[in-house]
């Protein structure tokens, strides 16, 4: 199916009515061809415009609670037995973790319309979101991560810090090389900040400097990644994030990313 | 663990708070049940916590993906419960026209859809509606009229494309 073909069909992709004999060619086009793709994004688009416009009706008190309980679930949290099965699925996690920051940081503040927050909050999310992707696409490490050996955790501002956020991940492996990722959003960017240097630090004081953020986009977001292909990261569970002058800005412990 | 789960928790309550509405509502639209729909809604934010690596900011809105992976379990769903009838058909009147004034609405996403909406003539929001809550196939419409084919396809694309042009000049403002 050529492009003119599969364009024909998009708007009843769109609207979730092409017919199923029709579907999987189309689908297969979208695969690889970007051009479409993005045909067929903006249409949809148009099409969530029509679910977005209705009249809205009262959501169940409780749905949130059993929303959450699910995913809990899912994830394998404490007093279920399953788990997750593997460390690309706590990536998504911490994803969606990064998103949650985001938007916390920006739902706190009490200045701005809440329509003005909501959107900047989608800005800042939707950045973090595509930093921690372009962090991922770069690992020349593949995509598969032992899950055992994936450690997570988020950084929260400290009292020097005040603002932002961010995620950790550590690979902390007997067999591969150890890295860690950070992951920030919300810094600030004035005099003295950058760069932002990142610290783990283990149970007896022992510091591993794991290298720095020296620029930050306009919402305050920034990546670090740094592999360590002679020492172990084994123990080094608490992650600092340091401004220029030093303070310590952010915090945050990693732990497994199982349920354990 | 603990951490992680309690970040996991922060999220999702904070993506539930912004789109369980409109997630919930179409649920209801298309399934006709406030069961069915909450089921619905239980379903899509399981699916795009799942999900979420997938999501690609670059190439679409958050409330686009959202509301794409609720019609599209729903459809699903319709699909699967043979012998269940067709969606209810939402008439045109309950597309509002305009915001209701006054209303403590947070979402803003429903602001501007409701504007990108008014682009449409009454007879292509009608088409849309028919397909969209409706679930009836270009073939069917085209039947059900006594028009073409190659026409309802036709006027599907130039209403999408029509709503799409709304959104695009909304965001350039």
């Amino acid at each position: 199916m050529n492009c003119l073909a599969v364009r024909e069909h998009l708007a009843e992709l769109a609207v979730g009515v092409l017919p199923e004999e029709e579907r999987p060619a189309v689908e297969r086009h979208l695969r690889w061809c970007a051009g479409c793709r993005k045909e067929a994004s903006e249409l949809d688009q148009a099409a969530a415009t029509f679910a977005l416009a209705l009249a809205p009706a009262p959501v169940p008190s409780g749905l949130g609670d059993r929303v959450v309980a699910r995913i809990r679930q899912a994830a394998g949290a404490p007093g279920s037995r399953r788990r997750l099965r593997t460390a690309a699925a706590a990536v998504v996690a911490a994803m969606v973790a990064v998103a949650g920051l985001g938007w916390g940081a920006v739902m706190a503040g009490r200045a701005e319309r809440f329509a003005d927050r909501a959107a900047q909050a989608e800005r800042r999310r939707e950045a973090a979101l595509e930093q921690f992707r372009k962090v991922l696409v770069g690992l020349p490490l593949g995509t598969q991560l032992p899950e055992d050996d994936t450690h997570l955790g988020q950084l929260a501002p400290t009292a020097a810090g005040r603002v932002g956020g961010g995620a950790v991940l550590e690979l902390v492996s007997a067999t591969r090389i150890d890295f860690v990722i950070v992951i920030v959003n919300g810094l600030p960017r004035g005099p003295g900040r950058l760069p932002y240097r990142i610290e783990l630090r283990n149970g007896t004081g022992d510091v591993i400097r794991a290298g720095e953020i020296a620029t930050l986009d306009a919402d305050g977001g920034g990546q670090a990644f740094r592999q360590f292909q002679n020492r172990s990261l084994a123990g080094f569970s608490t992650v600092l994030v340091r401004d220029a002058a030093g303070r310590v800005v952010l915090r945050g412990v990693v732990g497994r990313a199982e349920g354990a | 663990m603990e951490g992680l789960l309690a970040g996991n928790e922060d999220a999702v309550r904070a993506l539930y708070a912004r789109f369980a509405r409109p997630v919930y509502t179409l649920g209801i639209r298309l399934l006709g049940s406030a069961e069915a729909a909450e089921e619905l809604t239980q379903d899509v934010f399981l699916t795009a916590w799942r999900k979420a690596a997938r999501f690609d900011a670059a190439r679409g809105r958050l409330s686009t993906w959202l509301m794409t992976i609720a019609h599209n379990l729903a459809v699903d769903r319709l699909r699967r419960e043979t012998g269940v009838s067709r969606p209810t058909l939402v008439l045109v009147d309950e597309v509002p026209e305009v915001a209701a004034q006054g209303e403590e609405d947070p979402l803003i996403e429903r602001d501007a859809a409701v504007r990108a909406l008014q682009s449409l003539s009454e007879a292509e929001r009608r088409l849309l509606a028919r397909a969209y809550f409706g679930g009836l196939t270009a073939r069917e419409i085209a039947e059900a009229d006594g028009v073409p084919l190659g026409t309802v396809k036709t006027r599907l694309r130039t209403a999408l494309i029509k709503v799409r042009r709304a959104n695009q000049e909304k965001e350039r403002l």
